[in-house]
């Protein structure tokens, strides 16, 4: 979830009015944000945003217009979109694309900010949207990175072209000196963090204007000159480089309705494509593409269990800044520029929720008649814990994840069947639980000063490596159970096996097994109808070594979807 | 002092019954007048000065007697030179060899008894280098050896007990150490005498008012029902406020009781129960979800990866190409769908379960309309373990499908929720977001303790989940975050606690 902090004195200028936090609390569910927490101090607001799919709401000018709007104001008029019927002139704003970048990083944006000097609040808050726009929304910069320049500094033109690595230098920010792409990647912060999205390609994107000065290396740095805004500046110049054109166009379309909320003027610029997209040869940004969405009275209706009248949720649209018309009994919905979230009907449908406001709603308690049920394994499971419980065994519950050094070399098995985590966290989480028995033995061992005897069991889950199986793997409900004390033997597992399985109505028979896990001659399988379901015994005192343990050990483990079964 | 004379041992009533004060106490005295072992002496002296009962007077150290392995032996059969002697008296005359065999005793056993009793005149040799009495009786220090000897096996003699005569005599055969050749070992023993205190009277006084003699029943036994033995005694008092001791016993593990009670709880609202493997394709875990392969939302869940069975071989028909299709186009839900070309590698790819609504979604197919559907389902995520995340950990979800399902009917179910699994005083509905839900509702119930926190996460699942799954009807959705309240159940404040391998730690944990 994007968490966002925002200058308190700019959001409630944005939002026309100061608020408690109290009251910021009752509001911020309209835009499914939560106060996360304030810092006087310095001035900010911190702010949890829910709804990953509403990026136009990761910042202060944003989150301000959802507020402003659903507390009753009129939703702001944008002057500035193009659209494919009409575009707006662009003068000598223009950005020319060159056939190399096919490939590499095939998509640019860009539009241009003037009429108003940048302050502090304003210069973090585009930062950020930056940030949270190219991290959350444009997967770390892969499919979206965002550019702010001093647009005085430059010349268009603007050439878009995929260069040559190793012989393409100029000076990028935090640094003094000239370094090739390839350099910059190898030994500058941000080349070291984004520099994997390009690093495989044979030719690195690079943006310089018309007079060869460098604007960026993007997704990676901006230059230190044209690309080093500050505090004061008056003309700005914003690309958006990318791999989805649409999410391109809608990240320009959010920062510009940011910034015309606080008061800048808007001015298009022209990217021109020597191939075609599906916007045709020339894009000019702030671009409006979304499609009109409808959706019927009657679907809003069920699904809200409520009877709107079609003003109602005209209305209810209009608090969201939504501006939709009602023909028979049909809504047709105007998607703001700033959205892109409207993929089905039932989109509207929570607009106008939330719109109307969620309090609204009175619930109703669901009247079908349905039987509750358990499942037939969590049935048995309970009669088998039942059991181990007249025997005077403690129910254990244990995490499924552990260690080789836990679950394979501790207990001196090869481990063939365990399933491995491929990204683990730490080493104390790389594998899956294949056996309850490593579990139990890490209690012992963690136990030594608790009062004995140890008897100790649990029922839970296991899964191991399955080849004959569609996923190569099978989960099964598990029991294991454990015995220590200074003078315990096969005769006590023995007789509680023999018990378990007299009260569970099965019959089985025993067969002498051979096992590191156990002492050679002191070790059984348990074999119900021909099938082996478990093992039992003595613990070898090798493993008990293992596991630092110094008390005489029994343990048994069964399978009980096969008791179950059999 | 008040003393509870019910706290007081039958060996410390016994002494203080038998007693006067002033008189002079010592363990001697009670191993001869009440037969209490040496053991049991030294332990009611310790109980009875404890509580102030008694006093030390003076302390001594004495010299005792006590019968070496040998000695019993020699009481059992007799001294060597009184086998010899007697043996002599049947059968005239035998040769030292002979008689060592007869008698089985060792040969320097017989040459040390034959020659003291020829220097006291008792033996002789015959010319055939035989054995023969010469005398008709044994001398006096025999007769006072063999009574010291039974004397001694009856209890330890005190040299102060002995007369002179005897202390010559003992002093002989005895050793301090290494002492197997000889009847008696010395033992030098340090005396106590104690004596009754003022208090030690007063209770006295009580015990014999309350009749109490020391000789109450113990435990009751078989033989005491058997042969009625029990109807002509008391039975002894025991202190019934006395603290207990520990019992060891099967139980469950609390928190595998809570989990079972919301199961419980379920049920009986009409839940059917659902569970599923714990290694998952990205096709259940994520793409039937209507999560886009590659979008954002996915970042919520950082999922762990199978190294070693890496890929699922196929994905259940006709679910792949519907899935497949709505996530490209909408297929025929009406949505235009992500607009991406899906990725049918991918989608085979496992990981570990990392929410439950997995289960949910492959619910769908065989789902029952209308129907409820529960699972508490072990998940897995890509999180730091700390106090608030667990590796893996239980969610608590489900569905409720049918006609007429909606947004109301959705907040009714979060409201008994609320009432019925968490108790909830007050309720609070607030806008939500689940990739897979629409619209989305969060529950924010008002806890009589904790105050207001999130109960859970809720929805209506998109038309993109449940049509590819061949569902036409709504479907609610829910998710509850049922560990927080068992660690409060529990009075735990770290959800690495719920699946502690200590035990003690379990065996002591309780539920509220």
């Amino acid at each position: 979830m994007p968490k966002i902090e925002v200058h308190t004195g700019r959001f409630f200028e944005l939002l026309g009015d100061t608020y408690t936090d109290d009251q910021l609390e009752e509001i911020l569910p309209a835009a499914k944000a939560e106060l996360d927490g304030r810092d006087d101090e310095q001035g900010i607001l911190k702010i949890e945003l829910n709804d990953t799919n509403r990026p136009d709401l990761w910042s202060a000018a944003g989150l301000a217009r959802q507020l402003r709007v659903n507390q009753g104001a009129q939703a702001p008029f944008y002057d500035f979109f193009s659209t494919d019927l009409e575009q707006f002139e662009c003068e000598d704003r223009v950005v020319e694309v060159d056939q190399s970048t096919t490939g590499i990083r095939p998509y640019i944006v860009a539009f241009a900010v003037s009429g108003k000097a940048v302050d502090e609040a304003s210069l973090k808050d585009l930062i950020q949207t930056q940030e949270k726009l190219c991290w959350n929304f444009g997967r770390k910069r892969r499919s979206i990175a965002m550019g702010v320049y001093r647009s005085d500094l430059i010349t268009y033109p603007v050439q878009y072209a995929a260069v040559d690595p190793d012989t393409t230098s100029f000076i990028p920010l935090q640094m003094d000196l000239p370094m090739t792409l390839r350099q910059i990647l190898k030994d500058h912060p941000k080349g070291q963090e984004f520099g994997h999205i390009v690093a495989d390609l044979p030719r690195f994107p690079f943006l310089q204007d018309a007079n060869g000065q460098v604007l960026s290396f993007p997704p990676v740095i901006n230059s230190a000159e044209i690309g080093a805004v500050q505090i004061g500046d008056e003309q700005l110049f914003i690309e958006l480089t990318g791999t989805v054109l649409k999410d391109l166009i809608l990240a320009a379309s959010i920062v510009s309705c940011d910034l015309a909320d606080q008061g800048f003027t808007i001015l298009p610029v022209k990217v021109v494509y020597p191939y075609e997209t599906e916007f045709g040869r020339e894009i000019v940004c702030p671009y409006y593409f979304q499609e009109p969405v409808s959706a019927d009275l009657s679907y809003v209706n069920s699904l809200l269990g409520e009877e709107l009248s079609a003003d109602q949720s005209l209305e209810a649209l209009r608090r969201m800044g939504i501006y939709a018309i009602a023909d028979e009994q049909k809504l047709f919905v105007t998607i703001p520029e700033y959205r892109n979230d409207f993929l089905h009907p039932v989109d509207v449908v929570e607009d106008v929720m939330i719109g109307h406001g969620l309090g609204r709603f009175e619930p109703v308690m669901p009247r079908d008649y349905t039987v509750g049920r358990l499942t037939s394994a969590e049935l048995f499971a309970r009669k088998v814990k039942d059991i181990m419980i007249g025997l005077g065994f403690q129910e254990m519950m244990y995490n499924y994840l552990g260690s080789r050094k836990d679950y394979i070399e501790k207990m001196h098995v090869d481990g063939a069947e365990y399933i491995q985590i491929a990204n683990p966290m730490t080493e104390n989480y790389e594998y899956v639980r294949a056996s309850i028995m490593p579990s139990l033995l890490n209690s012992e061992s963690v136990s030594g000063n608790a009062v004995y005897p140890h008897r100790i069991f649990e029922v839970g889950k296991v899964a191991f490596l399955e080849p004959s199986d569609n996923s190569g793997t099978v989960t099964r409900n598990a029991l294991g159970f454990f015995s220590s004390d200074s003078a315990i033997g096969f005769n006590e597992i023995n007789s509680e096996l023999a018990a378990l399985l007299f009260y569970l109505n099965r019959a089985y028979s025993l067969r002498e097994v051979q096992d590191p896990r156990f002492i050679e001659g002191r070790a059984g399988e348990i074999i119900i109808d021909g099938v082996r379901v478990g093992i039992f015994g003595e613990v070898h005192p090798a493993v008990l070594e293992s596991w630092g343990i110094g008390m005489p050990s029994v343990m048994c483990e069964m399978d009980l979807d096969l008791v179950m079964a059999l | 002092m008040d003393i509870d004379v019910k706290s007081l041992h039958p060996l410390e009533i016994r002494i203080l019954r038998h007693v006067t004060r002033g008189e002079q106490i010592t363990a001697e005295r009670m191993i001869d007048e009440l037969d209490y072992k040496l053991g049991q002496c030294n332990q009611a002296f310790s109980w009875l000065m404890g509580k102030g009962l008694l006093e030390e007077t003076r302390r001594e150290t004495r010299v005792y007697y006590e019968l070496t392995e040998l000695g019993h032996m020699q009481a059992e059969v007799g001294l060597p030179g009184e086998r010899m002697f007697n043996l002599l008296k049947e059968h005239v005359a035998h040769s030292l060899p002979e008689m060592a065999k007869a008698l089985n005793l060792e040969q320097r056993d017989i040459g040390s008894a034959f020659g003291e009793l020829s220097k006291a005149g008792v033996f002789g040799m015959d010319e055939q280098k035989k054995a023969i009495l010469k005398s008709d009786a044994l001398p006096d220090t025999y007769q006072v050896i063999k009574q010291l000897i039974l004397r001694a096996q009856e209890h330890s003699l005190c040299e102060t007990d002995l007369d002179e005569d005897e202390q010559r005599v003992i002093g002989s055969i005895s050793k301090k150490r290494g002492a197997s050749m000889v009847p008696f070992k010395i033992v030098e023993r340090e005396e106590v005498v104690y004596a009754l205190t003022a208090a030690g009277a007063a209770v006295q006084g009580q015990l014999e008012a309350a009749g109490v003699t020391g000789d109450e029943l113990g435990a009751l036994t078989p033989a005491m029902l058997a042969g009625g033995s029990w109807k002509d005694k008391s039975f002894r008092s025991y202190s019934v406020a006395s603290p207990p001791g520990r019992v060891l016993l099967g139980r469950r593990n609390p928190y595998g009781e809570y989990l079972q009670w919301v199961k419980d709880k379920l049920t009986t609202l009409g839940f059917e129960e659902f569970d599923g493997p714990l290694v998952e394709t990205e096709f259940w875990n994520g793409d039937a979800l209507f999560m886009p392969q590659f979008h954002s939302a996915r970042d919520i869940h950082d999922v762990y990866y199978v190294n070693n069975a890496s890929h699922a071989r196929e994905i259940e028909q006709p679910y792949l190409d519907q899935v497949a299709a709505v996530h490209e186009n909408g297929w025929t839900t009406g949505s235009r769908g992500w607009g991406y070309e899906f990725d049918h590698e991918f989608t085979r790819r496992q990981v570990m379960r990392s929410q439950g609504t997995v289960l949910s979604a492959k619910t769908l197919p065989k789902a029952k309309i209308p129907g409820k559907y529960f699972g508490v389902a072990r998940c897995f995520r890509y999180d730091q373990v700390d106090a608030t995340h667990g590796a893996d950990f239980y969610q608590t979800e489900g569905i409720v499908l049918g006609e007429d399902v909606n947004l109301k009917t959705l907040l009714g179910l979060l409201k008994m929720f609320a009432e019925e699994v968490a108790g909830a005083e007050e309720v609070k509905y607030v806008p939500g977001y689940f990739p897979f839900t629409e619209p989305s509702i969060e529950v924010h119930i008002k806890h009589p303790i904790l105050g207001w926190f999130e109960l859970g996460g809720s929805g209506i699942f998109r038309p993109e989940v449940t049509k590819a799954m061949g569902i036409d009807v709504p479907v609610l959705a829910w998710g509850l975050g049922i560990d927080r309240m068992a660690l409060m159940h529990l009075g735990l404040n770290d959800l690495r606690e719920l699946f502690t391998p200590d035990i003690e730690s379990v065996r002591t944990r309780r539920g509220k």
